[in-house]
């Protein structure tokens, strides 16, 4: 596996992971993750608050980029196009049904599920630049789909388009315990926390350990007695129930949803992301995730030209070529040196 | 026991194995040949990797032709490869660990046979180590842990002592020995090192072109002049 074989050697270096416990890394998810979103919900409103509310999708769907990339070294392009799924699902849910927010918000994430590993099934045949490739038109024809039906917005019939029926456009209400902007962010920044957990646990059990045999030779996997298909399916429905789960996140902040957010270069910069932020740690997709959206939101606000927008995530992909680690891997290295040398003082 | 039935294996105009013939029945059993002379691929055949062309084989009785490769899994055949496969992110005991998720009756007993099997092959203290800081023995010792998971029947390993020196290679010797008593299995080795087949295996089959050049114990068969000339002779 060509693509991650670099990151093996940056590791090299990190030897002493083993030695920190569970524990001390489940608390060191909370206090980060708490810190950053309580600076944001207590500095931040309209404008800044929403990006950041959309910058902590996008961190949920990096997870899943990522979980692709780093454990079975799957290159994916359309992860955006699966929020976008798993936004039209949870409206389509929401419109029917007015269930309580959080079964719309598992609908949005089991549709994109669902729709994740059948669109992963390539990846039982190919992978690297052809897997790419296929994923990449698969995120086209859904953005080529979704121009032409459109989000529901509680018109009648299976689209819910309003037109020609003369309905009002219906938005969707965010839940009675999260309707201000800023307790939504906090909820978002609670699910964020929850996806994080839910792809670390991954890692580090069975469905880990199988990636991790997979990744390493298929054959040896196999006379492992690992079901390859079924493990590899499964990476495509974490990722696709991460990506859901934010596009019905997305659809509760606006209301709506609209098609032209979807766009397949949307699948390109979330993956530029993970590069950039680094795809072996939380850390990475947290701060890659958080970049991708700051960034061109900073831009926007200087009224800076759109496409200087483009040249930044240019100058993302050649610094996260430079280094496989990413940002993420870089600063959990550091984080982790000083640990060691912190308890190993405090030991004598 | 393996038995396999007039096997044949092509490759394009290669025949990798040629109406092989052969019955394995002691528990520790040699497998040698020159190199291309079809070793690999009988392995390959026996885990459901490699299809034969013609021929049939069986362990213990039952008929594998046509059944994948986790079936055979699940019937008790484990086997290693040529290259040691050891995952550098994970410990030791995770590597094991990896395999008794998929091979073992329950959890419970999973985690006693990883125990069972890292103390055995001696790296029970080294257990929490990364793979990529083991040494190439301690690799080695890895990948032959992770085949003793999950009541094996038949174990076909291929140069498990490939590129150790020779007090590792001693060490290997003595652990290969006492594995079929400790784990009530059968082991089929493949080696290119003479002395490691002589000392610990008690039948021999040895091929050449694909065909079987001798079977039997192990020390009648090193010394058939037909071996020497086609296989020792070479070296
Ligand atoms: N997948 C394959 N495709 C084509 N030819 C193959 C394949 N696998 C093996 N062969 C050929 O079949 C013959 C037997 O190869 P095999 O690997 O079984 O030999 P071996 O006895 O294991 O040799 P070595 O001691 O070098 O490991 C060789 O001529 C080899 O080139
Ligand atoms: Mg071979």
């Amino acid at each position: 596996m060509t693509e991650i074989s670099g990151k093996t050697e940056a590791f090299v270096a990190a030897a002493p992971v083993t030695e920190i416990t569970l524990a001390t890394r489940a608390i060191a998810v909370v206090a980060v993750v708490g810190l950053i979103s309580g600076i944001i919900a207590a500095t931040c409103g309209g404008y800044w608050l929403s990006n950041f509310t959309q910058a902590y999708c996008m961190v949920l769907t990096l997870l899943g980029c990522a979980l692709l990339y780093g454990q079975l070294g799957l290159v994916s392009l359309c992860q955006w196009a699966l929020v976008g799924v798993g936004g039209w699902v949870s409206l389509r849910v929401y419109h029917s049904f007015h269930p309580p927010f959080v079964f719309t918000v598992l609908a949005g994430g089991l549709g994109a599920s669902v729709i994740g590993m059948i669109w992963g099934l390539p990846a039982l045949r190919m992978r690297g630049l052809y897997l790419a490739l296929v994923t990449l038109m698969l995120a086209s024809a859904f953005q080529t789909l979704v121009v032409v039906t459109s989000f529901p917005v509680g018109g009648p019939g299976f689209l819910g388009q309003v037109g020609a029926s003369g309905n009002a456009r219906v938005m969707m209400a965010r839940p009675a315990f999260a309707a201000s902007d800023t307790a939504y962010f906090v909820f978002v920044a609670l699910i964020t926390l929850l996806g994080i957990f839910l792809v670390e646990a991954h890692r580090r059990t069975k469905p880990g350990r199988a990636w991790a045999l997979i990744r390493k030779d298929e054959h040896m996997a196999i006379a492992a007695g690992v079901r390859v298909v079924f493990y590899k399916a499964w990476a495509f429905a974490v990722a696709g129930f991460l990506a859901g789960v934010a596009g019905a996140l997305m659809a509760g902040l606006f209301g709506q949803l609209d098609a032209s957010a979807f766009a397949p270069t949307d699948s390109i910069i979330v993956f530029i992301g993970t590069l950039l932020g680094g795809y072996d740690s939380w850390l990475g997709s947290l701060l890659g995730g958080i970049l991708t959206r700051f960034v061109p939101a900073l831009l926007i606000d200087f009224n800076v030209n759109t496409y200087l927008g483009f040249m930044f995530f240019g100058l993302a992909l050649l610094m996260a070529l430079r280094d496989p680690l990413g940002i993420g891997g870089r600063l959990t290295l550091l984080a982790v040196r000083l640990w060691v040398k912190y308890e190993g003082r405090r030991r004598g | 026991m393996i038995s396999i039935d007039t096997l044949t294996v092509r490759f394009g105009g290669i025949r990798a194995l040629d109406g092989l013939d052969a019955q394995l029945t002691a528990p520790i059993c040699g497998l040698i040949g020159p190199n291309g002379a079809g070793k690999t691929t009988l392995v390959n055949v026996l885990s459901g990797f490699v299809r034969p062309y013609s021929g049939a084989v069986a362990l213990n009785g039952v008929a594998l032709s046509g059944l994948s490769p986790r079936r055979r899994v699940g019937l008790g055949l484990r086997r290693t490869f040529q290259q040691e496969l050891v995952v550098d992110e994970l410990t030791a005991v995770e590597n094991v660990q990896a395999i008794a998720d998929h091979v073992s009756a329950t959890r419970q007993s999973g985690r006693r046979e990883v125990t069972v099997a890292l103390d055995f092959v001696g790296l029970g203290e080294r257990r929490d180590v990364l793979g990529r800081q083991l040494n190439l023995y301690e690799r080695r010792m890895v990948e032959i842990a992770k085949t003793l998971i999950g009541r094996p029947k038949v174990i076909l390993m291929d140069e498990p002592g490939a590129g150790l020196n020779e007090s590792e290679t001693d060490r290997l010797r003595r652990l290969l020995a006492e594995i079929p008593q400790a784990f009530d299995t059968q082991l089929v080795l493949i080696d290119h090192d003479a002395e490691l087949i002589a000392s610990v295996c008690i039948d021999t089959l040895v091929l050449d072109f694909g065909k079987r050049l001798a079977l039997g114990p192990t020390r009648a068969v090193l010394d058939d002049p037909a071996v020497r000339r086609a296989y020792l002779g070479r070296e």
